[in-house]
This record gives C-alpha cells, sequence and structure tokens, in this order.
C-alpha cells in the first residue's frame, strides 16, 4: 500500500472520542488514530509511532489517574489539520506527577515507566495541565514534507 | 491475542498473534511466567504479533528478569518491523536476546 497523498490545504477533521476507562477501548481508538495519521501524510512506520503515543497516554490515565478503576471517564479529541494532528486527552482522576514523567533512565531493565518517554520521542509538544475540570493531556505532532 | 504454547528441542516456544497492549499484557505474563516452569530455554515466536506498547515491553522485561533468576535463557524471534519500532523506541534492544529465526532460538548457545 502506497502512502497517502497529503492532505489539501484548508483540510481539517475533528474525531472526539467519550469513553469508559477500560483498556477494551484501546483498540478502537488505535484504529482510527492510524488512520487519521495516515490521511494526514504520514508514512506507516510514523503512522504507528502516533498511534502508539496516544495509547500509551490513554493508558497512563487508566492506571495512573483512574488506578485501572473501569468505570470512570476519558474524553479524547483528535484535530487534523493541513500537516499536523492534534491530540488533548481529559481526565477527571489523580493529577499526573511531574516527578514520574520521563523519569525512568533509558535502555537499562526497570519494568514500567517507558510510556511518558515513548510520548515524549514521538509528538513535536507535549504539556500536561490540570484545573477544575480535571488534567488535560495536550500533545502535537506536525509533517514534515520532503523538500 | 491468542497464545500458544509448543516444546522444540531443549526450549519452550511461545507463538503469540494479535496486539498486547494494557488488556492483554496480563494474560502474555500469565502464559509466560507458567512456561518458565520446565524447560531450561523459553522462545518467544514474536512473528505474527501486531501490536505491543510499553505494558507489553514491561512484562516481557519481567519475564527476562525472572527468567535470569532461574537461571534460564528467555530469547525472542521473529520480530516484525512494527515490533522492532517499539522495541527501538523503547531503547531496549540491548537487554533481549533477539535472533530473526526459531531455528536460531531453540539451537545450543
Amino acid at each position: 500500500m502506497t502512502a497517502p497523498e497529503p492532505t489539501p490545504a484548508g483540510f481539517f477533521m475533528h474525531v472526539a472520542f467519550d469513553l469508559c476507562s477500560r483498556p477494551c477501548c484501546l483498540p478502537v481508538v488505535r484504529a482510527t488514530v492510524g488512520q487519521l495519521a495516515a490521511m494526514v501524510g504520514w508514512e506507516a512506520a510514523e503512522s504507528r509511532a502516533i498511534t502508539l503515543a496516544v495509547d500509551e497516554a490513554l493508558a497512563n490515565v487508566i492506571r495512573h489517574a483512574y488506578h485501572g478503576r473501569a468505570d470512570e471517564r476519558i474524553e479524547l479529541h483528535c484535530h487534523a489539520v493541513e500537516g499536523e494532528l492534534q491530540f488533548r486527552i481529559r481526565d477527571t482522576g489523580d493529577p499526573p506527577d511531574p516527578a514520574s514523567i520521563c523519569a525512568r533512565e533509558v535502555g537499562c531493565d526497570k519494568i514500567g515507566g517507558l510510556g511518558t518517554h515513548i510520548i515524549r520521542d514521538v509528538m513535536d509538544t507535549v504539556s500536561y495541565h490540570s484545573c477544575d475540570e480535571g488534567n488535560w493531556f495536550l500533545a502535537v505532532k506536525r509533517l514534515r514534507r520532503q523538500a | 491475542m491468542t497464545i500458544s504454547v509448543r516444546d522444540s528441542g531443549v526450549a519452550r516456544v511461545v507463538d503469540v498473534e494479535g496486539e498486547v497492549d494494557l488488556g492483554t499484557s496480563p494474560n502474555l505474563r500469565r502464559a509466560l511466567f507458567e512456561a518458565l516452569g520446565e524447560m531450561p530455554r523459553l522462545a518467544l515466536n514474536l512473528r505474527s504479533l501486531e501490536y505491543i506498547d510499553s505494558s507489553g515491553i514491561a512484562t516481557l522485561i519481567e519475564v527476562l528478569k525472572h527468567a535470569q533468576g532461574l537461571r534460564k535463557d528467555f530469547v525472542l524471534f521473529g520480530l516484525s518491523p512494527a515490533v522492532q519500532e517499539v522495541f527501538r523506541l523503547t531503547h531496549v534492544n540491548r537487554i533481549f536476546r533477539i535472533v530473526d529465526t526459531e531455528e536460531q532460538a531453540v539451537a545450543s548457545s
């Protein structure tokens, strides 16, 4: 399968998920995010990496914000515009601990702590905010076209 | 995710198909810990694995450490390009013994 043509000027698509905090929801999100990334113009390997990063962000919400509770709520907003994908995730669980983000040494055999490294490596910008309405994860990935 | 177990020479071979993520990695962990029990080597066939996330990688690290504690070999083989990308992103390539084929994985080292 060849890579899709990059999306034209003026293109946009917004996909929103309102899902419970069960891991069984993740494959559905991955399928959509992968197709969005391919549509914006990323090749297969990059689309898989973007999909993995979003999956890791959602898994972190389930594990660390909600501590595995299955009946909580997660919002995911995926906004695709020309050459760019933006992801916003909201939860109402425990706020992320800044000291634990990318705290794990890379290349070691420590168990766990890899997800935030994946997110930082794959995305161009990543930020975490907590406010009255909950915790927001924001990430942006921009397409770099070959000259 | 589908897991099957068979023996090949001195190795127990575990074939895993499908996707390993937050929901399925506990099943993989359970299967690999059980498979470590009898044979001196555990070989994990990842040829039909379509997706693995960091919880799956963490499971493999946990199994590796347990195998080392039991003085057993834990070998991975048949990594698809998609799985290799995750290993590269997580910088765990050097932690594991990774070979291309099942013949290499079950051969005496």
